[in-house]
């Protein structure tokens, strides 16, 4: 179920990333030769240990890096820049503390020229859609750590982008909050139909939300394998206790166990 | 009333109380030191006269003009020095070695190139507060969040949005206590100059009643700068609360 490269949205072909370090000829490799592609439509999710590249990958898609060589391609054309059609959503939120929620999820809305009276209704529609009505007026300091994330998934959306780029976006959140979100995010993207690629570290997260799973592989960064994920969707609760949803959270762990124990050992080192 | 507001009248009453007691039974020197009741009298009468008013307007329009002159070039400064890392290399070690001179040592050449009168005071109100308006601005555009001009970036925001909707009000919680210390440090060098460089003012007012040996005078003037000086800061803060209203305070 892989898609050709024809068919496929967003096409990434052999991307470097070196990232230069003071004092040094060589640099730290970030990313070695990563191949990607994905479908409209599709839910990808990135998984690795940390510093595995796979935030500078997101960075990249995004256009806020430049890649060292190769390409990452966006319908027909070369990123060189970020773009309303791939709209970020990042792991602190980074909402604009000075605009109130309703203005934060305007303002993608409002760099487009939409007028007031027109960007106020499609705002409402997505602030009822993340289920924060109620709170438009508030700003991002009065409210809850959920809630913002909430809101930043609204302002993402509101342009009608064609990728929705999510940078650990539940990093923040306490263990039961992240599971509510991600079942929330399962429907929202059902009902959406977006894009969505997804960075994570975290395998049940990965499995429970993704319809691929790339997996890599830290120093250099890279693509180290690709699982299906044939979980039907509506993905719910109850998705979670499927034998094949513990199997493959299972298999994922045992191959990536060597790795991250290491990662820990070098940490602690 | 709250409790602390309660305090803070309690403090000025007592030291007023005490200052006015020691004076009654004569252990302060009236010329050296008046009593709180003297200059109430003292104060009334320049009032009066109508010679408090004027001299007190001479200062606030100096160190106004010198204020407004000092944050439109500090602002600029601040925002094209912290935006371009080449500039800054070129300007900066320069702003930094004469930001220590203090604002009185420029005094005598500001009398040599303007003479004495206003512009003196507006140019050693200027020296003293384009600095903190200088230094909070380019630190304030070289903290700003990365992650917030990535977020605009991605939104689609093009330059004129970004610098308006995103820069503008990312730097101010940072301008703004520059801009409340430039206007302190600016009205104490409008005092300062005028003491030597003007005909008017409330240093100028100061300095004529210390030759004329009117104490009771020379701490009206003081006391009239206290006010003012604290009235002025209080409508900044006022000002600031006004125009942020989502920023975070401590209750």
């Amino acid at each position: 179920m892989r898609p050709e490269p024809h068919q496929a949205q967003l096409v990434v072909r052999d991307l470097v990333k070196q990232f230069s370090v003071r004092r040094q000829e060589r640099g730290i490799l970030a990313l070695d030769g990563i191949n990607l592609a994905m479908r409209a439509g599709e839910f990808v999710l990135l998984l690795g240990p940390s510093g595995c590249g796979k935030s500078t990958l997101l960075n990249i898609i995004a256009g806020f890096l430049r890649p060292t060589s190769g390409q990452a391609i966006h319908g027909q054309e070369e990123i060189r820049g970020p773009d309303r059609r791939r709209t970020v959503v990042f792991q602190d939120y980074a909402l604009f503390p000075w605009m109130t929620v309703q203005r934060n999820v305007e303002f993608g809305l409002k760099s487009q020229g939409i007028p007031p009276k027109e960007r106020r209704e499609i705002a409402r529609h997505y602030i009822d859609l993340v289920r924060l009505s109620g709170f438009e007026n508030r700003f991002p300091h009065e409210i809850s750590g959920g809630m913002k994330q909430r809101a930043a998934i609204a302002r993402a959306l509101a342009p009608n982008p064609d990728i929705l780029l999510m940078d650990e976006p539940f990093g923040a959140l306490d263990a039961q909050t992240r599971v509510l979100f991600q079942e929330e995010l399962a429907r929202i993207s059902s009902e959406t139909r977006k894009t969505v690629l997804f960075v994570t570290h975290s395998i049940e997260e990965a499995v429970f939300l993704g319809d691929r799973i790339v997996v890599m592989s830290a120093r250099p960064g890279r693509v180290r394998a690709v699982y299906d994920v044939r979980l039907a969707r509506p993905r719910t609760a109850a998705t979670r206790r499927l034998p094949e949803f513990v199997d493959l959270a299972q298999d994922l762990w045992e191959s990536l166990k060597p790795e991250w124990q290491e990662d820990k050992e070098t940490r602690q080192a | 009333m709250s409790s602390s507001t309660v305090r803070s009248i309690a403090g000025f009453v007592i030291f007023f109380g005490v200052w006015q007691a020691l004076s009654s039974v004569g252990w302060i020197n009236p010329v050296l030191l008046p009593s709180p009741l003297q200059l109430c009298a003292a104060a009334y009468e320049l009032m009066a006269q109508g010679i408090l008013w004027t001299h007190t307007l001479a200062s606030l329009n100096r160190v106004l003009t010198g204020f407004v002159l000092a944050s439109v070039t500090g602002i600029s400064f601040g925002v094209a020095l912290g935006w371009s890392e080449a500039l800054s290399d070129f300007v900066r070690p320069l702003v930094e070695s004469v930001r220590p001179i203090p604002p009185i040592a420029w005094t005598p050449i500001a009398i040599l190139w303007f003479g004495v009168g206003d512009a003196p005071s507006y140019f050693l109100v200027f020296i003293g507060a384009v600095f903190p308006v200088f230094v909070s601005t380019f630190s304030a555009v070289r903290n700003i969040d990365r992650v917030q001009i990535n977020a605009a970036l991605s939104l689609g925001a093009k330059p004129g949005l970004l610098i308006r909707d995103v820069l503008i009000p990312a730097a101010l919680p940072v301008i703004f206590p520059g801009l409340r210390i430039a206007l302190g440090v600016g009205w104490m060098c409008v005092v300062a100059a005028e003491l030597i460089a003007a005909q008017s003012g409330l240093g100028y007012m100061i300095q004529q009643n210390r030759v004329l040996l009117q104490t009771q005078n020379v701490v009206t003037g003081m006391i009239t700068i206290g006010v003012v000086g604290f009235a002025m800061s209080a409508l900044m803060e006022l000002a600031e609360k006004r125009l942020l209203p989502w920023m975070e305070r401590p209750k």
